[in-house]
């Protein structure tokens, strides 16, 4: 992959994904050494966002295999047209030999491509997402292990096919299961913590543009808080401070209050205990404090009733 | 592997949670340029040390992922420390655990030539210190056998790891030793060095013993369970502050830390933890085993092929080949006095496998054995499971006989065992009557597919307890005193290695 570090990184920003040094780094490595880009981290880090990502920045199609349990090389690798190759031998039976017959039925006419073998298949390169790689059974991560070590498949009927174009591979895994330490020797790894409070200012710059600045810093530092201090059942991911964000605006809301915060919860904190614990007294107070001392000026927040002036910014 | 010395210990933890060392950019310039500047394979030269480092502290790297670091880094700007590191954590860091001890590795190693060179004075002077200790206890007890009469012991040959230990004893202990060693003068026996050696060199032994006991209970999170030293001072040094400070989130302290020594306070978050990594695992058993009991489906590539002969009329099905059958398995839980708090956690892990996973048997034992399978299936939650047995066991902190317990197990549950079990016996080691429950152990290795020995006793010290040679013969064992041992054990021999 023909591309500076540091142009990637202004790519992936044009299209959309804030990233850090690090993180640059890390993808910038999985492409120049033609490696599987393994990502791990929590739920919602903007795990798959970066196969997407790259799809966009190198102008390539992103063929997705998305991995749960039981998936197996029929439904990912290729699987035989059997239909067609029943009206085949239909058509066929009186005119040829057996023999015959087997070897026209099992022609790369009658296979049907699933992603990875359209992913190894197609002239142009492409990204391919294998995405929650952690939910398939092991059997099946041990043949994409052999996959992603040389790029080709061996199909009993046609031989060994090579990759055309090594495609650009990211795996993602939530870390439900620990892979195996070949697949993962394979890889270049990359786990995305929650961001800091400058990242997700900036994401939120870029996917909820409509927002203005005070609101996102307040967002993004009351996120933060919330991972930080709460002991949460699930902790807000991104796309919810994204959404959470969202519907502030929809509120019309230029900063956070008691109020704001009440009414759009349910999109940052999906479970109930969750938002409760939020919502007592004492951690939305604790919140609003942090909120003060962020640094917007000329602040009035109202206070969970604490019943004492605040003095708006440092 | 070298223990480090009580002291030692003491004083490298004191000294290294003084932190990580921030450097500002041309600090880093100088570092590289250092590293450059001394040859050419002087950078390749500082990453295989480095990569030992990581090796020590647990973190799995191969040979052809070092090479891949050294790959990535021809493709970075070494003059950035920030892609010097990322490049390297990239190839040699492969899960967030592996990533968090990596990042505290790369901040103590890579660090200025002033820094290491303040830690190599500090190192000089603690092994200094330790070097007067040894001299100065050395010299005390000669002291005492100065006016020796009769037949003269050659010296007292006690190993500097003894001497230390003197040294280090509160001064009533040391006197008493003196005495010790008086009254033997006043009463000369036939082989006085030897007898006196040994007398010295058993309590000098259980102190260290307790020592090191007691400063695990202080520092407990802090002693690194899991990290094992390389002998090499400037590689340990930054094994060991890693390993005392990496542990910092709850949860990957509890999972790293001597279980005997995770703090009641903890408790809920150690419940929890236990409940998550057996869910974990039973919910891989029941991936891996289930299918053998559902119907098998119909291999269309095979069947088409099988029936081009009846012109494509699926007269004859082929199915795709079954499931491996689910093996049992046979949990024995040592709860005498010494293994308490082990068997606390232990039983919870196997309370949360055996409520997901029905093929379980488990058994505590002591003075004798007991089945306990039914108290599991009693109860809905593991904390009354727990009351009833310990309530109705005779078993629990009591001695350890193994022998009595295999023989019960073997009378009464005997059948239990079959070439599709896997047996797992928790224990110490520490019984009474060793070689006959060695001999019933083969017995029962014998009948089971796999018997495996999770000992709680740190594998530093299983060169000092013999009957642990006679039992790894028998079983394999593994070292098991934390939560994370304990699963990879279970996972290693319930899912399967592979790759
Ligand atoms: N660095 C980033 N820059 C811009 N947007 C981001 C970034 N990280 C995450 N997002 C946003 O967060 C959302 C969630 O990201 P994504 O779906 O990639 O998460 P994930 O880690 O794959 O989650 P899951 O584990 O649930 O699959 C995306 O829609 C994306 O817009
Ligand atoms: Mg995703």
């Amino acid at each position: 992959m023909n591309i500076s570090l540091n142009d990637l990184k202004k790519s992936m920003e044009r299209e959309g994904y804030i990233s850090e040094d690090d993180l640059a780094v890390t993808v910038y490595l999985a492409l120049t050494l033609q490696k599987p880009l393994l990502v791990e981290g929590a739920p919602g880090v903007g795990k798959t966002e970066i196969a997407k990502v790259l799809g966009r920045v190198f102008a390539a199609e992103v063929i997705r295999l998305q991995c749960y349990e039981g998936l197996d090389e029929n439904k990912a690798l290729y699987e035989w047209n059997y239909q067609k190759q029943l009206l085949k031998i239909q058509i066929m039976k009186d005119a040829c030999a057996r023999d015959d017959i087997e070897k026209d039925l099992f022609d790369e006419e009658y296979l049907l491509e699933r992603p990875l073998l359209k992913a190894i298949r197609t002239e142009k390169t492409v990204v391919l997402l294998i995405d929650e790689v952690d939910k398939v059974d092991e059997p099946f991560e041990a043949f994409l292990f052999e996959l992603l070590s040389d790029f080709q498949v061996s199909i009993p009927e046609l031989g060994t096919l090579s990759a055309r174009k090594i495609p650009i591979v990211v795996l993602t895994s939530n870390g439900d299961r620990d892979l195996s330490d070949g697949l993962k020797r394979r890889c270049v790894y990359l786990y995305i913590d929650y961001p800091d409070i400058d990242k997700e200012v900036r994401i939120l710059q870029t996917k909820v543009p409509e927002a203005g600045e005070r609101l996102r810093l307040e967002v993004a530092a009351a996120v933060n808080f919330i991972r930080a201090n709460l002991d949460l059942r699930k902790q807000p991911s991104i796309a919810e401070s994204i959404d959470w964000a969202r519907a502030l605006m929809a509120l019309d809301a230029d900063f956070l209050g008691v109020d704001s915060i009440s009414r759009t919860v349910n999109t940052l904190l999906k479970n109930r205990d969750d938002r409760m614990q939020l919502m007592s007294g004492n951690v939305l107070h604790d919140l609003m404090h942090r909120l003060n001392s962020v640094g917007w000026p000329e602040k009035e927040h109202d206070c969970a009733g604490c019943g004492h002036g605040h003095e708006g910014h440092k | 592997m070298t223990v480090p010395a009580v002291g030692t210990a003491m004083k490298v933890i004191n000294n290294k949670t003084r932190g990580v060392f921030n450097l500002e950019l041309d600090r880093m310039t100088g570092i590289v340029a250092e590293v450059e500047g001394t040859g050419i394979d002087s950078l390749e030269y500082n990453i295989t040390r480095f990569v030992q480092v990581l090796r020590h502290l647990g973190v799995r790297v191969s040979l052809a992922e070092t090479m891949d670091a050294m790959a990535a880094l021809a493709r970075v700007d070494l003059l950035s420390r920030g892609q010097f590191r990322g490049a390297l954590r990239a190839c040699l860091a492969k899960s967030s655990r592996e990533a968090g001890l990596f990042n505290q590795a790369f901040d103590l190693f890579f660090t200025t030539a002033e820094e290491k060179l303040k830690r190599q004075k500090l190192r000089k002077e603690m092994q200094e210190e330790r070097e007067r200790l040894i001299s100065g206890a050395q010299q005390e007890l000669n002291g005492v056998m100065e006016d020796w009469q009769g037949e003269l012991p050659e010296k007292i040959a006690l190993t500097d790891m003894q001497l230390e230990t003197y040294s280090l004893l509160p001064e009533e202990e040391k006197e008493r030793m003196k005495e010790i060693l008086e009254r033997m003068k006043a009463n000369p026996v036939n082989n006085p060095g030897e007898l006196i050696n040994r007398v010295l060199q058993s309590s000098l032994n259980y102190w260290r013993y307790y020592m090191m006991k007691n400063l695990k209970e202080k520092e407990g999170s802090r002693i690194p369970a899991e990290a094992e030293l390389t002998g090499d001072e400037e590689l340990d040094e930054v094994i060991q502050s890693v390993a005392a400070e990496f542990y910092h989130t709850p949860g990957d302290r509890i999972k790293h830390q001597d279980m005997e020594s995770l703090d009641d306070g903890d408790l809920p978050r150690i419940t929890a933890l236990i409940n998550h990594i057996s869910s974990q695992l039973a919910l891989g058993m029941s991936r891996r085993y289930k299918r053998s009991s559902r119907p098998v489906a119909v291999d269309i590539r095979r069947t088409v092929r099988r029936n081009i002969k009846y012109g494509g009329i699926p007269l004859e099905l082929k199915f795709r080949s079954r499931r491996k059958k689910r093996p049992g398995f046979l949990l024995i839980c040592d709860v005498s006095a010494s293994m308490a708090r082990y068997a606390r956690f232990v039983l919870q892990f196997m309370y949360g496998l055996s409520s997901a996973v029905k093929e379980i048997e488990s058994f505590i034992f002591s003075e004798n054995l007991e089945r306990i399978t039914p108290f599991f299936r009693l109860n809905d939650n593991f904390s009354g499971s727990m009351t009833e047995i310990v309530n109705s066991s005779r078993q629990w902190g009591k001695s350890t006989n193994l022998y009595q317990s295999l023989k019960t197990f073997k009378k009464l549950y005997g059948d239990t065992a079959s070439r599709e079990t896997i047996v797992f016996i928790v224990s110490d080691t520490k019984t009474v009557a060793p070689g006959e429950a060695a001999r019933l152990l083969g017995d029962l290795r014998r009948k089971c597919g796999e018997l495996i020995w999770l000992n709680t006793l740190p594998a530093i010290e299983w060169e000092k307890q013999p009957q642990i040679g006679v039992f790894r013969k028998i079983a394999d064992m593994y070292p098991c005193n934390t939560l994370s041992q304990l699963e990879k054990a279970v996972r290693r021999h319930v899912l399967g290695r592979y790759a």
